[in-house]
């Protein structure tokens, strides 16, 4: 009978289990489709990372050039722990070598990649993806506009490594470790700034100084 | 008329009853999504869905629904379809659903949705409510259209992506034009909007009480 309390607990059960039913068969039939969207977007950005994603390429050429290109490699950091990176070309004679990151951004985990060249210390460029960030302002990292200024970056100084750093604003000098910054997502780039330097240092193994 | 009355459910919102310039409702999103035009157009989309949806399954269960719980139930028929598109956005679109982010979640919040269910669909018939929801969302979408246009134009010097402002006119190569950075902020788009809403008021000679 409507407007008894029996009634009311019947309606929000009952409308409470069809949503659930609704989303779960929702979520287990989309979840392939999204789950290979969610791959593809990271071999993307290890491709963007070496600079080798044309906007052109639709989701056969990523795959194909990814696999081509890409060898998995993992090495150990001080502590024991294993830690994946990628190498760029041949294992024999490497174009470059692409490491994971991510860490803390202001609202979300932000995860990226970042290429270094051959030697090891020159950086070929990095991506960000997967992230929560203020769209408009911290979430301005993924833009190409922002990720190119790391290219030709060098993050050891006199065999120490110092990463590089992203400044508050601009630059005062020109500095082959640092970029100029992002105004409005000074906190996201300060966040970029701790797990970038961390997540190298997890690497010094590989990385062999 | 019927038809009649249909038409005006539908073009109210457009302009006279404009949830966004005369209710003053939904401004946190449609300054959010606001930066460029292909985000703008999926966001409406998404609106679209949500609102005819909520508003037809809402008036659909008017008399079932125990009054003393039909905000809760309201909340639960309009989460669902949220999630829904959200995840239809994922698995389809994904590279607009991740510039999109946590926006689209957030159309659960949007009081143009819940405001709508209240105010229109518990009183009226299933068809009146899709029209009245087809309406105001197609009423949200137009001015967030407006407003993406503008900052996309002033801010970036592209609509939908295609550049508009040559190139040679532009500072770095040659020419005078600076893109507005302003117009990619959020006060870029308040002051967008504020424009819309005078111009709307003045032609349409609407005061607040």
């Amino acid at each position: 009978m409507p407007g008894s309390n029996s009634y009311t607990y019947f309606f929000v059960i009952t409308m409470a289990v069809i949503s659930a039913l609704l989303l779960s068969v929702m979520k287990i039939s989309l979840q392939e489709r999204q789950e290979f969207n969610k791959a593809l977007d990271t071999k993307k950005n290890i491709l963007k990372a070496v600079g080798a994603l044309e906007p052109v390429m639709n989701s056969a050429d990523v795959e194909e050039l990814y696999t081509l290109k890409f060898t998995r490699q993992a090495v150990r950091d001080s502590q024991g722990n294993e830690h994946g990176f990628y190498i760029y070309g041949s294992p024999e004679s490497p174009e470059g070598y692409v490491l994971p990151i991510s860490g803390k951004g202001v609202w979300s985990t932000i995860n990226g990649f970042i290429a270094l060249e051959p030697d090891k210390n020159t950086v070929k460029g990095i991506s960000f993806y997967d992230h929560g960030e203020t769209p408009g302002l911290g979430g301005e990292i993924e833009k190409d506009f922002f990720t190119s200024r790391f290219a030709g970056k060098k993050i050891f100084k006199d065999g120490e490594l110092v990463s590089v750093t992203i400044a508050k604003g601009r630059l005062q000098e020109q500095s082959d470790y640092a970029v100029d910054g992002i105004s409005g997502a000074s906190l996201t780039t300060e966040g970029i700034n701790r797990f970038l330097r961390d997540d190298l240092t997890d690497y010094l193994m590989m990385l062999g100084k | 008329m019927a038809t009649r009355k249909n038409f005006s459910i539908v073009a109210g919102p457009l302009s006279r009853s404009n949830p966004i310039t005369t209710q003053v409702l939904g401004i946190c999103s449609a300054l959010a999504v606001t930066v460029k035009v292909d985000t703008a157009l999926v966001m409406s989309g998404a609106l679209i869905f949500v609102l005819v949806g909520s508003n037809t399954i809402v008036s659909a269960l008017r008399n079932l629904i125990p009054s003393r719980v039909r905000i809760i139930v309201m909340l639960t028929v309009i989460a669902t379809l949220v999630i829904v598109i959200d995840q239809l956005l994922k698995a389809f679109l994904y590279d607009i659903s991740k510039q999109l982010s946590i926006f689209v979640g957030l159309i659960i919040t949007n009081c143009i949705v819940l405001g709508r269910a209240e105010a229109f669909a518990l009183k009226n018939s299933m068809r009146e409510s899709a029209l009245d929801g087809l309406g105001n969302a197609m009423g949200y979408g137009l001015i967030l259209l407006l407003v993406a246009a503008a900052r996309e134009l002033f801010g970036s010097g592209s609509l939908l992506g295609l550049q508009i402002v040559p190139d040679f006119l532009y500072a770095g190569q040659g020419g005078w034009y600076v893109n507005n950075g302003l117009m990619l902020l959020a006060p870029g788009a308040f002051i967008i909007l504020g424009l819309l809403i005078w111009l709307q008021r003045t032609v349409t000679g609407y005061r607040e009480e």
